[in-house]
């Protein structure tokens, strides 16, 4: 009762918008419309406008998959595939599965693997009477941040060439885990070429400086879009009756143990930062410091700043 | 036919197998019964794995489907963890399972996650009922003691408790005849930390993107909830105690026995050693705290010296100070 009335005035405070309330009609985001995917499937509006998707809407099911398989990496990247359907300028995941490749980013070739059970996994799946198709791949970054990198975004940018529409999820299992909130970005490129017409604004996170480079340089060809999540009402009823069980687990588990090394990683790469910041400062002129010196000081300050927010 | 299980296992479950088994439940659901808005030649159509419809048409009063699937986890000695599920392809009314299909799910599942095997089977509905043992039956072979989950789909907002069960079957010798019949087991929740999180992103619907200070309002509001969870249930267990000090509540000696050998494990750690690492880990999450407020500080700072200059700039404008328009 008291957790009902905490989430309320919470909500409340926060003007929580787009709370999918849990009555029997919105459980119809569940439904799979056969005509009306076949019809926008041949439409294809998403082919002018590199822009065209705007949000996307993961189940609670997807989701708590996801994070666990991405979890359950540890400190190795993993992948898998997401299951859903489209619904004018949103992407709805329903499902997600792992596909069973691990590696590091420079093995482009993990999809050829992982086609073959892709496909036995979408065969069985269509017997088993699931209609939605593949829309989409996830990965993880364990540690460093939700963007994508070089090789994400080639791959990307092959797959929205040949298997529209489809979007790349990427998620950050340690950070969740340490910081309490799930870290996920969901992502789609644009085409060669195209430049984006309004610069987009991006929730600033901080990347370790050994990626740093390669976030710069790809940062510009890909957008991120809006998630919200939506849940049945049986999920709701469910989620409800299971934080009866696991309050405990609230109380007794410490981001501190579980994440010490993380933690310790951080606080080396903020170092190093700062000392890069120092030697920036020593090896230029100590004159009236320009303008643009002041910025490369308040950007790597910044990005510690927020970093241990 | 339920009866309290006595084969001693301890079971774990994880909450992804519950959301798994309401997930397959609403689709098949909402499969069935579509909006009025929609035409009755698409339902037709689209009608497929359902056990129990036989008219596939607008009808929004049907019973509600029951679907069958397999759970899949580890066992370690007495205790099952159950952590994952995927559907079967099941026909009641001929009683045949799928057979290549649950293979082949099983093969992949390998792949992906090679320590689960075959725990057992779920459905959805109020009781165990006799058919179901047919299930159970066929799964045998696969698990010699297989695990049968039950989900209620009914929603009843009085209900506290999670309408999942579990049974075991057992080898009852009734009138005479061996047979086996479903016993009720308990079981835990068990979660990881990842699954903990994203359950309660969900189930409370966390803001993902948004400011600081509304993720840490988000996380207090969850501790703070959990604390008066636990300041609830000690008060229940207090009053139960001066109930049966005042005499007004029978005296049960075995609760009596777990509630003191509860109070005796406080405090848990008095070593000296704790102290130490404890007060290590202290200082240093203060020490980080501080760096923190220092980075803080001085950006601020860098902000109000480039507010003077620009505000003050002796070089663009005319003049000493000007008013900063």
């Amino acid at each position: 009762m008291d957790s009902a009335i905490a989430q309320k005035t919470w909500e409340l405070e926060n003007n929580i918008l787009a709370v999918e309330a849990p009555d029997p009609s919105s459980d119809f985001i569940f439904y799979y419309d056969e005509v009306a995917q076949a019809m926008s499937l041949k439409a294809k509006p998403w082919a002018n406008d590199p822009h065209f998707f705007k949000r996307v809407k993961i189940s609670a099911l997807a989701l708590l998959k996801m994070v666990i398989h991405a979890r359950s990496g540890g400190t190795i990247e993993v992948m898998g595939l997401m299951i859903g359907k489209t619904d004018g300028d949103a992407i709805i995941v329903m499902d997600a599965f792992a596909l069973p490749v691990e590696g590091t980013e420079t093995r482009v070739n993990a999809q050829a693997d992982a086609y073959e059970y892709m496909v036995d996994y979408s065969q069985t799946n269509k017997q088993a009477g699931r209609l939605e198709n593949v829309v989409g791949w996830y990965h993880s970054h364990p540690g460093y941040g939700c963007w994508l990198s070089g090789i994400d975004v080639s791959t990307q940018m092959l797959n929205q060439q040949f298997q529209e529409p489809f979007l790349a999820v990427v998620i950050d299992p340690t950070r969740t885990v340490s910081s309490g909130k799930v870290y996920i970005g969901a992502f789609r490129t644009y085409p060669e070429g195209y430049k984006p017409t309004d610069d987009p604004i991006s929730e600033y996170q901080t990347i370790p400086l050994n990626k740093i480079e390669d976030f710069g340089v790809h940062c510009k060809q890909y957008y991120a879009l809006n998630i919200s999540y939506f849940k049945s009402s049986l999920d709701c009823h469910l989620l409800d009756l299971l934080w009866n069980k696991y309050w405990v687990n609230t109380l007794s588990s410490s981001p501190l143990l579980g994440n010490g090394d993380y933690v310790a990683g951080q606080l080396s790469d903020l170092a190093e930062k700062l000392e890069q910041a120092e030697n920036h400062l020593t090896h230029s002129r100590i004159g009236p410091l320009g303008t643009s010196r002041k910025k490369v000081i308040k950007d790597i300050l910044f990005n510690s700043v927020r970093q241990s927010k | 036919m339920a009866s309290s299980s006595s084969s001693g296992l301890t079971f774990k479950l994880h909450p992804l197998v519950i959301v798994n088994i309401s997930d397959h439940y609403t689709r098949v659901k909402s499969q069935l019964n579509l909006p009025p808005s929609l035409t009755s030649t698409s339902s037709a159509a689209t009608s497929n794995n359902n056990n129990n419809n036989s008219n596939g048409g607008e009808n929004n009063q049907q019973k509600p489907p029951r679907v069958y699937g397999c759970v899949i986890g580890v066992q370690r000695g007495r205790t099952v963890e159950i952590f994952n599920s995927f559907e079967l392809i099941y026909d009641p009314s001929t009683r045949s399972l799928d057979r290549s299909f649950l293979e082949k799910k099983q093969e992949l599942y390998k792949k992906v996650f090679p320590h689960f095997y075959v725990l057992g089977w779920y459905s959805t509905g109020s009781d165990a009922q006799e058919s179901d043992m047919h299930f159970h039956k066929a799964l045998m072979d696969i698990n010699e003691s297989p695990l049968y989950v039950l989900l209620n789909p009914a929603i009843n907002p009085a209900q506290k408790d999670l309408p999942v069960t579990i049974y075991e079957s057992e080898l009852h010798v009734i009138d005479g005849v061996p047979q086996l019949i479903f016993v009720r087991s308990s079981y835990t929740i068990e979660t990881v930390e990842a699954e903990r999180i994203s359950v309660d992103h969900v189930a409370h619907l966390k803001p993902s993107g948004g400011s600081a200070a509304t993720q840490l309002a988000a996380q207090l509001t969850g501790i703070h909830s959990a604390i008066k969870m636990l300041n609830s249930r000690i008060r229940v267990v207090h009053q139960y105690l001066v109930g049966m000090q005042k005499g007004d509540i029978p005296c049960e000696s075995s609760l009596l026995r777990q509630v003191s050998s509860l109070l005796r494990r406080l405090p848990a750690i008095e070593s000296e050693k704790f102290q130490d690492d404890f007060l290590m880990e202290y200082n240093d999450t203060l020490l980080i705290t501080y760096l923190a407020m220092f980075t803080n500080c001085s950006s601020t700072m860098n902000e109000l010296v480039d507010k003077f200059n620009t505000a003050y700039d002796r070089h663009s404008r005319r003049g000493g100070r000007t008013a900063f328009i």
